[in-house]
């Protein structure tokens, strides 16, 4: 055990690198006292809740560090590294993109973004944990603000939504913990990113390990909202208010992936270890990518349709996980990045005729007619989520692509082959529900009139993502040269 | 000026397109401004053509500039390059693009719905089609190629017919999952191609030229012949080169990947349908020539009896399929997929003269189908109806048109003295050949192809019969007073009918320009694919 002045000095030392994190936890205190002193001033809680977010996003980019090792931070809870970095950036990026986003949102205000910014915080923590039970308190902190944001439509069906996004996460958490238990029976340690754990792994290369840890992985999988613990998604995605779906799917998923490949990469002993595990991560991608896009066909409400799309992309993220080498996560990032900007293009969108009362599929009919711009805008967004040139998604698939097609090339497993196989294909079939939109704004006939809200904020946002997505695609180095200068060294 | 020709023929339209974005969209002006747009683009065409010399082989007027360079760690440098050039192949589909789409422009000049967004999508396919023909790296060959597909779908989805929502989507999914057949072997491809680099990095490269060159194919990568990995069976190599055959095939089509033609060209208005025939279908005979067989020469010769196989099966079922059709626009639509099937015919035999034949025969249907669709196009303007059953009698109302289309179906059904004739004999000639200099096409597929000719004068000639001699008749219901065909019509229709019976008369015309791409490309493909097969048997 160690010394309290030990601690003490863990403390001291570590607080230097936790800075967007302490950010973090200062604006969640902030916003909720500011909101119970305060009435009403919504555009300053705004701001406020902006400016927190952006000034995390600078701290986290301030991290960067050439320094190639990983730094552990408060006894080994914590690790800081340019992978985890990076994943925070991406973050902090959606959470001021959800902030931008609420920009309508009428109600509770400073609740709301105390809300957002401690699952933000929660996100920040699991990218970074190298214990269990950083994980599972990380995890948990996501969670619990979630519920309650799932709930903020405040309607009976958001109501509805929370309540089984509650009840899917606690037997979710009550899973993981079950495996952790399991995997601490195994090894007499939490911390996975230690030298003990790692050799017990090696000595207890058996069954018993792998259902441990894939009951673990269903706590992680859950925050993906990837196969087979995918189902809270749709209902969830439905009830709640787009800025917040929009948040769920893309900041527990990026958590969720982060401590992912923290996760498998100590399992993985740097390919000693006589378990593949990257088969496991395989069959999981592949059961995602089936489910997400052949669900998503059957969709008639953007928003569940939208929740298929992010089960299918988690699937396509996973691949970049799969490889766990530099080169892999590099391009996995690539891809994050493309599918976060594309993600918050149609969100925005999404929300923008939702305004209008274009709340299904069918009521975009003919939309394409009257607003051009906003159509164009969403189906250049839903385009680079398919991944068709010229966005930035189709560099990303390509790239992602390739890095699978690396990984069949030295080892020659037939399961990256499917994989590769099934991605690809699994491409034709989301365009089919990727267009619907686009097919009913441009292809059919207007059905009745909408009153037009005008907003220059909305498609000044617009275009600057869409020139990004484009930037992405034309000049893939500006973002993959400076990825592949880092390094990303687990 | 010379440096940058093509990219000026790219550039125009798209600016062309811009320029319509930033115009309200009440505006008249916009087919002036497309029309305008082409011809700009048929001067810089002339001047293309006064600086491509006939004598020289390979590939001119090149345009090489760096456009992606990323180092990636352990993969090496992956390199893919604005790289535009023309030669024998590409530069003939590159004069036969602006011409058709110069007709297109004046076949959409009565477009009523929404004229603003109609030409833009034009514009923009314009150039898609062109920088598909002049691309010479793989990457930038597959943007242009993906982008075509948006424009069109569109363009089908809003402005055609009744069924055009199903139509559109069936050609898009179609076309998208092919275009995914050919990523994956593109991304195979540019994993295992490296160019010769200063460094100890190895630079990855997208080129087409590099990826040709049997020295560049990285030792022990996937689809290196001597590693001679398999999958499922079958060797990569293969895997590749079938995946390619498939992508390029339903872009071709051929058959049974066919299906979303008929219906596609049913629905599409008649310039869609002009530039779908006439173009978009020739990249699919294109990518073989570009792509795949000098790729993947061991397999070419491996398989040159399957895509042969097709090519016969396309001949006789797309001329069965028109001979059965009652709508006079699928009847075309078959045609087309019967005579697409000789190009598959003429690049499979891998001679000189077949490869030759696959070109003109490219080129000629091209010209061909255009002037059929818009044949059928001045019918339906007048009528909105198109099934053969229900005129008869025709050449005594519209003589003209009788006499046009009379020629263009001739001209189809391969009468000598006109262009459609040159390109099957010399696909017949070089079909015949391969039986017995290169061994590759057993002489009983060039025998069943010459049925395709018989079957083509059937279906032509009974529809000559049952549209336009006898009695004058239509069915009641339909518009019985024809006008015959207008001056609008006539500028597209002349120069068209010009141009086929040159190409008919002076066939060297056209083969000054062809004939060293498909000498070097014969014999590259024999030898190279030697040299690949010799490898593997190490």
């Amino acid at each position: 055990m160690q010394g309290i002045a030990e601690k003490l000095e863990w403390i001291q030392l570590s607080l230097g690198y936790f800075l967007p994190e302490l950010l973090l936890c200062v604006s969640v205190i902030f916003l909720l006292l500011a909101s119970l002193f305060s009435k009403a001033k919504e555009r300053a809680t705004d701001a406020f809740a902006l400016t927190f977010f952006i000034g995390a996003f600078v701290l986290s980019l301030l991290q960067y560090s050439e320094v190639s090792s990983t730094i552990p931070l408060f006894s080994g809870m914590l690790q800081l590294n340019n992978f985890s970095t990076h994943l925070k950036i991406l973050i902090d990026l959606a959470a001021i993109l959800t902030v931008l986003l609420s920009y309508s949102q009428k109600e509770r205000k400073g609740e709301y973004y105390a809300l957002i910014a401690t699952a933000t915080l929660g996100a920040h923590l699991l990218v970074m944990s190298s214990n269990l039970v950083m994980a599972f308190l990380a995890l948990e902190l996501i969670s619990l603000p979630s519920y309650a944001l799932a709930a903020f439509g405040f309607q009976k069906k958001s109501m509805e939504a929370a309540l089984k996004y509650f009840l899917f996460g606690s037997v979710a958490s009550a899973i993981m913990l079950y495996g952790m238990s399991m995997l601490y029976g195994q090894t007499l340690t939490l911390d996975f990113a230690s030298s003990t754990f790692r050799q017990a792994i090696f000595d207890n290369q058996n069954y018993f390990l792998v259902i441990s840890v894939c009951f673990v992985l269903v706590g992680f999988l859950f925050k993906m909202s990837s196969a087979p613990v995918h189902p809270w998604a749709p209902d969830v995605y439905e009830a709640s208010t787009t800025p917040v779906v929009a948040f769920f799917s893309v900041v527990p998923k990026l958590a969720g992936l982060g401590i992912l490949i923290h996760f498998i990469q100590a399992l993985n002993l740097g390919g000693y270890s006589s378990i593949r595990w990257y088969v496991i991560i395989s069959l999981i991608a592949i059961l995602t990518l089936i489910i997400g896009n052949f669900a998503a066909l059957l969709q008639k409400n953007p928003k569940r349709m939208m929740a298929y799309s992010s089960i299918a992309q988690s699937g396509f993220l996973l691949i970049g996980a799969i490889t766990l080498n530099e080169q892999g996560i590099a391009v996995m990032l690539y891809y994050a990045t493309a599918f976060l900007l594309a993600n918050y293009l149609v969100f925005w969108y999404i929300a923008y005729f939702e305004e209008q009362t274009v709340v299904e599929i069918a009521d975009y009919a003919g939309v394409g007619k009257t607003q051009p711009f906003a159509s164009i805008m969403l189906l250049i967004g839903l385009i680079s989520l398919t991944g068709l040139p010229p966005t930035a998604g189709f560099m990303a698939k390509l790239f992602i692509f390739s890095s699978l097609w690396t990984a069949y090339e030295d080892s020659q497993a037939i399961i990256y082959m499917m994989l590769f196989v099934v991605g690809l294909l699994n491409t034709v079939v989301s365009l089919f529900f990727y267009l619907k939109i686009p097919y009913q704004a441009f292809l059919k006939a207007e059905s009745r009139t909408l009153t037009i809200k005008k907003s220059i904020l909305v498609n000044l946002f617009g275009i600057i993502v869409v020139i990004m997505l484009l930037v992405l695609f034309f000049m893939p180095s500006s973002l993959m040269g400076w990825l592949n200068r880092i390094n990303f060294a687990l | 000026m010379q440096a940058y020709l093509l990219s000026l023929l790219l550039i125009i339209p798209l600016a062309g397109a811009l320029v319509t974005l930033a115009m309200p969209s009440t505006s008249k002006q916009f087919r002036t401004i497309a029309l305008a747009i082409s011809l700009l683009q048929v001067i810089v065409l002339l001047l293309v053509f006064s600086h491509y010399s006939t004598q020289q082989n390979g590939l001119q007027l090149i345009e090489l500039k760096p456009w992606i360079t990323l180092d990636m760690g352990a993969w090496g440098i992956l390199k893919a390059n604005y790289f535009l050039a023309v030669d024998g192949l590409s530069l003939p589909l590159v004069a036969l693009s602006v011409i058709v789409i110069l007709i297109a422009v004046i076949s959409s000049w009565k477009i009523e719905k929404s004229p603003k967004g109609y030409f833009a999508l034009l514009l923009i396919l314009n150039a898609a089609v062109i920088g598909t023909f002049c691309a010479q790296d793989f990457l930038l060959f597959y943007l242009f190629f993906e982008f075509m597909l948006l424009p069109m779908f569109f363009l089908i989805g809003i402005w055609g017919g009744v069924k055009r929502e199903y139509a559109s989507i069936k050609f898009f999914l179609y076309t998208l999952l092919g275009s995914i057949f050919i990523l994956i072997v593109m991304i195979a491809l540019y994993l295992s191609t490296q160019s010769i680099g200063d460094g100890e990095l190895i630079i990855h490269s997208f080129s087409l030229v590099d990826m040709q060159d049997v020295n560049n194919i990285i030792s022990n990568s996937i689809l290196d012949p001597q590693r001679n990995v398999s999958i499922l069976g079958m060797s990569a190599r293969t895997w590749a080169f079938i995946l390619l055959f498939i992508g390029f095939g339903i872009k071709l089509p051929m058959i049974p990947l066919h299906t979303w033609l008929p219906d596609a060209h049913v629905e599409a208005p008649t310039p869609i349908s002009v530039l779908l025939a006439a173009l978009l279908l020739k990249i699919g005979g294109y990518g073989l020539l570009r792509i795949t067989y000098p790729i993947f020469p061991d397999i070419a010769l491996e398989l040159s009896w399957l895509v042969a196989l097709f090519g016969v099966v396309s001949i006789i079922y797309g001329g069965l399929a028109a001979m059965a059709s009652k709508d006079l626009k699928r009847l075309i639509a078959y045609s087309s997929v019967s005579h697409m099937g000789f190009v598959l015919l003429g690049v499979a035999s891998v001679t000189p003269e077949g490869s030759a034949g696959a070109i003109y025969q490219m080129v000629s249907h091209g010209i061909i189908s255009t002037m059929l669709f818009l044949l059928v196009g001045v019918l339906y303007d007048r009528t909105h109806d198109r099934m053969i059953g229900n005129y008869s009698g025709l050449s005594t109302k519209m003589p003209v048109y009788f006499t046009f289309t009379l020629i263009a179906f001739f001209a189809s059904l391969g009468l000598p003295g006109l262009s459609g004739f040159m390109a099957e004999l010399m696909v017949f000639l070089g079909a015949f050949k391969s039986g017995s200099t290169n061994y590759l096409l057993h002489e009983s597929f060039a025998i069943v192809a010459t049925f395709g000719l018989v079957l083509g004068a059937i279906y032509y000639l009974w529809t000559l019969q049952r549209m336009f001699f006898g009695k004058f008749h239509v069915k009641s219901g339909i518009n019985n007073n024809l006008a015959d065909v207008d001056l609008r019509e006539k500028i597209m229709l002349i120069p068209l009918l010009l141009i086929t019976i040159t190409l008919g008369i002076f066939p060297q015309l056209l083969l000054d320009f062809i004939n060293p791409f498909a000498e070097a490309f014969s014999s590259s493909i024999l030898e190279s694919g030697k040299t690949l097969r010799a490898l593997l048997q190490r």
